[in-house]
């Protein structure tokens, strides 16, 4: 096959496409939308992957996260799980004292929502975190004004607390300079001593709305930890990221001890490192990647159909055609190749368009909601590869029945 | 290369490979439900470089059908056929496809014209399949056009030519890659006295620049512009005999 072989298929095949335009466009249309259904869920993949990513990134890097139950998805716990025993600030004072692997330890305890008001303004939303000062080393969140809190904040348990950027535009006028005012939150007074830096979100959640208090102090007014309201987190900083393993096996091994875990039993506590969430991601998108593949594989197979059946159709309706051209010397294989490369030119800008439209859709997603999508280099030739295949696929058996054809009875054929 | 081993006729050429075509006992049966219909029955004959024979007979008496055996078209149910000394029984499917190419220029009864495509691209479609870059394509098929002379209609559809203009491309198709053969069903028979004068002169020229040629025609007239005439009747030859 030569390449003037190939350009004369490829000239019958845009005037055969010419000749029957409606036909031909309702063909390409489902192969628009088979390469169209890939590239959204490559597209969809991608573009999650790369928020999670950044969300992890956010994070800090190499935290490790200790807490009552392992990291997960879904908000169901199990009977074992709820009869936990909590974690304590003991618990984290142990860590830090008997491993040589850690460079700062950090309990923290939360909860969700709490009403918070200064003045005549009011806001329900902010989350409070109960703290220590290595807080802010070892979640690498620090202050943009004022002070961070301090060890004698919560040694004498001080009513003092570190406020988000969001609380800040809550509860007062721009004018206003926070620091040194007094808030109330769940109606008990706490001065204001620092404004954090601005942090963006977290899964659509934005972090900036948070207030800090002394651990102390939060547990002096919160006795009770009740899930999932409350939780009580240790954050560990591991000395470098070469000693994330040794901190999470010397934890493990101190908390299994504090908290009589039986030897052979689960661990009766969560530990996860950044790796370790994206682990649980990984797994997460494995699921989806399967089902959107085999989505993305129906919608090819339909398009496909669409172009085997046109194809068929053709080569009956240019059973002459074939005659003539078998009379005058074609071989089986320039017949065959040149239903094929019929096929593929069809299936071919089925794919031009699935990709163009693809594209737009994918600025259109990134412009106007707060999903980030895009297109990698290589999606564009999954999206070549795939309608050029399914092209090749379908067209096979109609350009073979083509080249089969008997010239003579090709030549009858009326 | 297989060398005939069937000596069956008194009238065997001496040199088995001076003819081009060499036929020898060739039936052609068509089985219409129950009953054999023989379109052709024990047909034996030769035909030399160079020659030009007129094959006659009544309509549905075997012309077409022996044409396309010629033309490597179709197959014979029984008997040996050799074409420039190759019996064609023994070849694949590509190795006809060549022949038709390269060794046998068709001018069929019904034209057969791709009519979706110009006068120059249907000359150009043997080339095509001979491998021909297009440069070349293109100016032979421009020759071949203009010793038609249709070198003014190249850009024309079937449907925007007359039908001595069609026949004239579907000759100027079978001459394009200077065939060994020239084989043309019927050339004349949609044609007016005037244009299939034309053609018979054209037939001439090429039989004077050596070009073999078998025309199928009902015609006396234009049978006897030939230097030998082969009667068909009911799938048999009747008569062969020169006419000069
Ligand atoms: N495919 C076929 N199936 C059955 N019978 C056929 C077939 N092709 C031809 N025949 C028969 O074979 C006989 C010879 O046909 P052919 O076309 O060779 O005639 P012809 O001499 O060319 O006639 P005409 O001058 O009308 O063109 C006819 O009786 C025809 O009915
Ligand atoms: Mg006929």
């Amino acid at each position: 096959m030569t390449f003037d072989d190939i350009r004369e298929s490829a000239v019958m095949a845009f005037s055969t496409l010419r000749a029957n335009k409606l036909r031909s466009a309702l063909t390409i249309l489902g192969v628009t939308v088979g390469v169209l259904t890939v590239l959204s869920m490559v597209s969809i993949i991608q573009g999650l992957n790369r928020s999670f990513a950044d969300q992890i990134e956010s994070l800090g890097s190499n935290t490790i996260f200790v807490n009552k139950f392992e990291p997960s998805f879904s908000p169901q716990k199990t009977q074992e799980e709820l009869q936990r025993k909590e974690l304590t600030i003991a618990d984290a004072e142990a860590i830090a004292r008997e491993s040589e692997a850690i460079a700062a330890v950090a309990p923290f305890e939360r909860k969700l929502s709490e009403t918070v008001r200064f003045k005549d303004k009011q806001t329900e939303t902010p989350i409070i975190l109960g703290v220590v000062p290595e807080h802010s080393y070892t979640m690498s969140q620090f202050v943009a004004e004022g002070r961070f809190l301090i060890d004698v904040d919560i040694r004498e348990r001080r009513n003092v607390a570190v406020i988000g950027r969001d609380v800040v535009n809550a509860l007062f006028l721009e004018y206003e300079q926070p620091i040194g005012k007094d808030i109330k939150i769940a109606g008990n007074v706490f001065r204001v001593i620092g404004i954090m830096e601005d942090q963006g979100s977290f899964f659509g959640q934005s972090r900036d709305n948070s207030i800090y208090i002394p651990l102390t102090t939060f547990q002096k007014y919160y006795p009770e930890v009740v899930f999932p309201d409350f939780v009580f987190v240790i954050i560990v900083r591991p000395k470098t990221r070469a000693d994330v393993a040794n901190a999470m096996a010397d934890i493990t091994d101190t908390l299994r001890r504090r908290r009589g875990d039986r030897v052979g039993e689960p661990n009766s506590f969560g530990i996860s490192s950044q790796d370790a969430l994206l682990d649980v991601y990984n797994q997460l998108t494995g699921a989806t990647y399967l089902v959107l593949t085999a989505i993305s594989a129906v919608a090819l197979m339909i398009g496909g159909i669409g172009v085997m059946n046109i194809m068929l159709v053709s080569v009956t309706e240019r059973t002459k055609e074939i005659g003539i051209r078998k009379a005058v010397g074609a071989t089986r294989l320039s017949i065959m190749s040149q239903f094929l490369i019929e096929a593929v030119v069809l299936t071919g800008i089925g794919g031009l368009f699935g990709l163009i439209i693809g594209e737009i859709v994918s600025v259109l997603i990134n412009t106007y909601s707060p999903l980030p999508a895009f297109i990698p280099i290589w999606a564009i030739l999954v999206a070549i590869v795939v309608s050029g295949g399914v092209g090749v696929v379908f067209g096979l058996y109609p350009a073979w029945k083509a080249a089969r054809l008997d010239p003579i009875e090709a030549l009858r054929f009326e | 290369m297989t060398t005939p081993h069937v000596q069956t006729d008194t009238q065997e050429i001496s040199h088995p490979f001076s003819s081009l075509i060499k036929m020898r006992d060739i039936w052609k049966t068509y089985q219409m439900g129950t009953e054999e219909l023989h379109a052709l029955k024990k047909v034996s004959f030769d035909v030399t470089k160079g020659e030009y024979v007129a094959i006659i007979g009544p309509s549905g008496s075997g012309k077409s059908t022996l044409m396309n055996l010629i033309g490597c078209l179709d197959t014979p149910t029984k008997g040996e056929y050799w074409i420039n000394g190759e019996q064609v029984a023994d070849m694949t499917d590509d190795e006809l496809a060549r022949i038709r190419n390269k060794e046998i220029g068709f001018v069929f009864q019904t034209f057969n014209l791709l009519s979706r495509a110009t006068a120059l691209h249907n000359v150009e479609l043997p080339l095509i399949y001979a491998g021909i870059s297009s440069t070349d394509r293109h100016e032979k098929a421009i020759a071949a056009l203009e010793s038609v002379e249709l070198g003014d209609r190249v850009t024309h559809k079937p449907n925007e030519l007359s039908g001595g203009q069609r026949q004239r491309v579907a000759i100027a198709r079978a001459l394009v890659n200077q065939p060994s053969i020239l084989l043309a069903d019927e050339p004349t028979g949609a044609l007016d006295t005037t244009t299939s004068s034309e053609i018979m002169n054209l037939f001439e020229r090429l039989h004077a620049a050596n070009n073999t040629i078998i025309v199928v025609t009902h015609e006396m007239e234009v049978a006897e512009r030939a230097e030998r005439i082969i009667m068909i009747r009911d799938g048999e030859i009747e008569s062969d005999k020169k006419t000069r």
